[in-house]
């Protein structure tokens, strides 16, 4: 599928921002029910295998500023953001966790959501799974993958492989395709009627009387111009949605309350290769969920490196071992939050995240933790990413380990953004309704993880996803009841 | 020195810094790998979002003026042995892209960044 050509001036039924895990669905019910729909894309169309997966040049085409992105505080924390068509579900791992219930349920109390009907986002979540081909690997797990089994296991750990949206040719688990927006909705989205244009950034909504009309846009190469609708979805992910409304003067709980999942890595050497270049590990460790769990990183070698780089003068011998080494990281649920900011003159938000204390000290124990199930799978030596860390040779030295840690001095990171638009009545920390329309707006909806009102503790796709289409479907069909 | 920062552009000022960095780190580095490597460090420095290309470039001009002073060098390799707050921020960053780029293009080179 190619993207049409951007022209100046567009128009539109129902324009699209964003084309990601929340955009594209968005895109494929609004087209599929009859809606004349556009979807705008800052970043490149970028077909599949175009790039080695988790390479500095994905990085550079499919990543916001080349992955170079940072909530600041003490410690900062990096995030990516993904900048292409597909969006996140371009560069991510592709591991797809169900809306939890028991999250759903507290949602819907702690911030009066109305008619979260956890049958109707279960029976979604189900079609969503079978568009995306939710499943598990062919044949037995690849040797990172059973590094966080086999450790788990000898702990009597619950840990289990989390499913993913790829497609395996042959049964072969090399000949994995990965089921993201570019492969599913948006091919659903075009083929009902949609028009895709890529390149083209949204700088701010026109907006009269809680009613918006136009967006003003730039193009790639430097054009400007403006695109006019009837309605507007903005899904550009937790911080480029929130700057977008701030730039347009959208008052009320916007870009407030930022939630994420940060996460702390380390390095294992084990006696036998390891090592897989392009792919990531499918296990999960989940005995201490939701505020803590385990899971493998990608490890080509500039990531070995970037791991080992905080402790280089005693670590860096390791890379001549790169081939037997794999990186592993500890996420959990954070009590912190952050802010994103939109500042007249600068084109990119300001965006900060403060870590609790219960935080800090969550991520020194599940770092050594994660660490002990290194040392359980047979790992000859632990490598934390903190600056001054000790090696971890055996179990006495995770005292030392844990003892050492500050996450002040750690290379602390996330990949799940959410909450800075969270849904909900209660507008004293709702920035939208019940159904993303934003609050104090007639025709401005928000539909991606921005609504998530707080970080779900597991990979939050699923649930965006289910969450973006309940909340199109009941758009469509107010919509068409108005005509 | 805000003023200086509007006017010289980011990768003059995280390159010369890039430099020193990885000839300290990785002194068998080869002398054309170092060039690549530093110029990867540039085009990301000036692809990062605005505010953080600001702080950047502040504190690349603290380190510029620091290693443009007698005995300067041997005080900014203290400096970027420490873990400060926000001055250590700057040598992490220079150093994580550096390593990524290094062995992810050359993955058998050695910790001292000789080619095996």
């Amino acid at each position: 599928m190619i993207p049409i050509p951007a022209t100046t001036p567009m128009d539109a039924e129902v324009l699209v921002i964003g084309s990601g895990a929340g955009g594209a669905t968005t895109a494929a019910v609004l087209a599929e029910a009859g809606f004349d729909v556009l979807i705008v894309e800052e970043g490149e169309w970028v077909e599949q295998g175009a790039v080695v997966p988790f390479s500095l040049e994905q990085m550079d085409r499919q990543y916001r500023s080349g992955g170079v992105t940072v909530a600041l505080g003490l410690p900062s924390i990096a995030y990516t953001e993904g900048r292409c068509a597909g969006g996140g579900t371009e560069i991510n791992s592709g591991l797809y966790r169900p809306p939890p219930d028991d999250v759903l349920h507290r949602w819907a109390i702690d911030f009066r959501i109305a008619d979260l009907d956890h049958d109707e986002v279960r029976a979604i979540a189900n079609e969503v799974e079978q568009a995306i081909s939710v499943t598990t690997v062919p044949g037995p797990p690849s040797a990172p993958s059973e590094v966080l089994r086999r450790g788990a296991e000898a702990l009597g750990w619950q840990n289990s492989e989390i499913p993913r949206w790829m497609k395996y040719a042959d049964n072969d688990p090399a000949k994995g395709q990965r089921q993201s927006m570019t492969r599913t909705y948006l091919p659903r989205a075009v083929d009902a009627g949609a028009r895709l244009v890529t390149g083209c950034r949204i700088d701010a909504l026109e907006i009269t009387s809680g009613r918006a009309e136009r967006a003003a846009m730039t193009l790639a190469d430097g054009r400007r111009g403006h695109i006019r609708f009837r309605h507007v979805f903005v899904c550009g992910g937790a911080i480029q949605s929130p700057a977008l409304l701030q730039r347009s003067h959208v008052a009320g709980h916007i870009g407030r309350s930022l939630a994420v999942h940060p996460t702390v890595k380390l390095a294992a050497r084990f006696a036998d290769e390891l090592n897989v270049v392009d792919d990531v590990p499918v296990h999960q460790v989940k005995e201490f969920a939701p505020d803590l769990s385990f899971g493998g990183s990608a490890s080509q070698p500039g990531l070995v490196a970037l791991a080992l780089s905080d402790q280089w003068p005693t670590f860096s011998r390791a890379m001549t071992d790169w081939r037997r080494i794999s990186v592993y990281y500890a996420a959990i649920t954070s009590e912190g939050r952050g802010r994103v900011r939109a500042v007249r003159g600068l084109r990119d938000p300001i965006v900060t995240y403060g870590l609790t204390r219960r935080d800090r000290a969550l991520l020194g124990s599940g770092l050594a933790r994660l660490a002990l199930v290194m040392l359980e799978a047979g790992a000859d030596e632990v490598y934390p990413s903190f600056r001054g860390a000790p090696l971890v040779r055996k179990r006495s030295d995770l005292a030392t380990m844990q003892s050492t840690f500050s996450a002040a001095r750690a290379s602390v990171m996330t990949v799940h953004l959410c909450s800075t638009v969270p849904m909900g009545e209660d507008t004293t920390k709702c920035g939208a309704d019940s159904f993303g329309r934003v609050h104090g707006t007639a025709n401005v909806w928000v539909n991606d993880a921005s609504l998530l009102p707080t970080a779900p503790g597991v990979n939050p796709q699923g649930t965006v996803m289910a969450l973006a289409i309940r909340n199109a479907r009941r758009f469509a069909a107010t919509e068409r009841a108005h005509v | 020195m805000a003023s200086e920062s509007r006017n010289l552009p980011l990768d003059r000022i995280v390159g010369p810094f890039a430099e020193m960095l990885l000839a300290a780190d990785l002194p068998q580095l080869p002398p054309q790998r170092r060039t690549e490597v530093v110029q990867f460090i540039q085009r990301r420095a000036c692809a990062m979002p605005s505010f953080t290309r600001f702080g950047v470039a502040m504190i690349g001009l603290f380190y510029r003026g620091l290693i443009g002073t007698p005995g300067g060098r041997l005080v900014a390799r203290f400096l970027m042995s420490r873990s400060l707050p926000v001055l250590g921020e700057y040598p992490r960053l220079i150093r994580s892209l550096g390593y990524a780029f290094v062995w992810e293009h050359w993955p058998d080179t050695t910790p001292t960044g000789a080619q095996r």
